[in-house]
């Protein structure tokens, strides 16, 4: 009885662990693959897509954002939060030059 | 739970307090990495925008086996962090397990750093070094290879730290000299490993992908 709910445990782990893995592996081919499809400005934008979608579920799923309490997603997301902000304000001069 | 004595510090005197303080202490400072590491991108971002044309002729003499491999290898380490990391959470039964995987974690991470020690050295030979001799014309692509080498350099350090603080918790979980189970120690490496990994999954398509379509 314990020896199987041990195996169990371990299975669960695997199966959740394994299909997340797998998903970043996909992610990983397709953002190869379409480097070399000609989008014009689209292509790069494409892999950033791509590295965001990964990163989500490396930071939801492995990191355990998904499940975690109000205070950790704060803590979480303000660096986001001024990062967005940092990035505005130098494209407010980047873009706006003659 | 008697292994909570074993694994309260101070100045805590409840366990639980001590466990949240730790994963609010690592996102805060993973915060300020994301930061860190989000200055580096946007000027590599500014500099792309001045110089779109050098930034693609740059993009292309990377080496995007190295680069497709490397990041397989980090995501695959993550797989494996997690599973150690979830494992310690689930029963003390599981310890062997979250050894076995801290140790394929840092050898993946040992991997990495070897695989970029290659790249390292074909880039040397291909003069991609800024400075006199740099194998590209355009003055851009000497901007987009000091971004490289800085950003690729500092993620290593990170990742060494990475390998380093695995390597430490395998001695201590090895010798028993703290248990496994609900280590607030495995958690906080764990989340400090997988942000590594985030770093170059940005990494990936800003180096290697750039200019492979034209």
């Amino acid at each position: 009885m314990n020896r199987r709910g041990a195996s169990g445990d371990i299975r669960h782990l695997w199966v959740r662990n394994l299909l997340i893995w797998a998903a970043l592996l996909v992610l990983l081919l397709l953002s190869l693959i379409a480097a070399y499809i000609p989008m014009g400005r689209i292509t790069t934008a494409t892999g950033i897509v791509i590295a965001a979608a990964k990163s989500t579920l490396v930071v939801l799923l492995f990191m355990e954002l998904a499940s975690a309490k109000p205070l950790i997603r704060l803590a979480a997301i303000a660096g986001l939060v001024f990062l967005m902000a940092m990035f505005a304000l130098t494209f407010a001069d980047v873009l706006a030059r003659p | 739970m008697s292994d909570e004595s074993a694994l309260l510090r101070e100045p805590w005197i409840d366990f639980g307090r001590q466990r949240e303080a730790g994963k609010f202490g690592i996102w805060v400072f993973l915060a300020s990495e994301t930061l860190f590491f989000g200055a580096l991108l946007l000027t590599y971002t500014a500099c792309r925008i001045e110089h779109p044309d050098a930034f693609a002729a740059a993009g292309r003499e990377t080496n995007v086996w190295y680069g497709t491999i490397n990041t397989a290898v980090l995501l695959t380490s993550s797989l494996t962090m997690a599973v150690a990391a979830q494992a310690a959470e689930e029963a003390a039964r599981l310890r062997r397990l979250v050894l076995a995987c801290l140790i394929i974690t840092a050898m993946l991470g040992l991997a990495f750093i070897v695989i970029k020690g290659f790249e390292y050295k074909e880039d040397i030979d291909k003069h991609l070094v800024p400075g006199a001799g740099f194998a590209l014309p355009q003055p851009g692509a000497q901007l987009f290879y000091g971004f490289y080498w800085l950003v690729t350099g500092v993620h290593a350090i990170h990742l060494s730290i990475g390998i380093g603080l695995v390597s430490r918790l395998i001695w201590v979980l090895y010798r028993r000299e703290l248990p496994a189970k609900d280590n607030p120690e495995i958690e906080v490496t764990a989340l400090y490993w997988h942000l590594v990994d985030i770093v170059w999954i940005f990494l990936y398509p800003l180096i290697y992908l750039p200019g492979r379509a034209s």
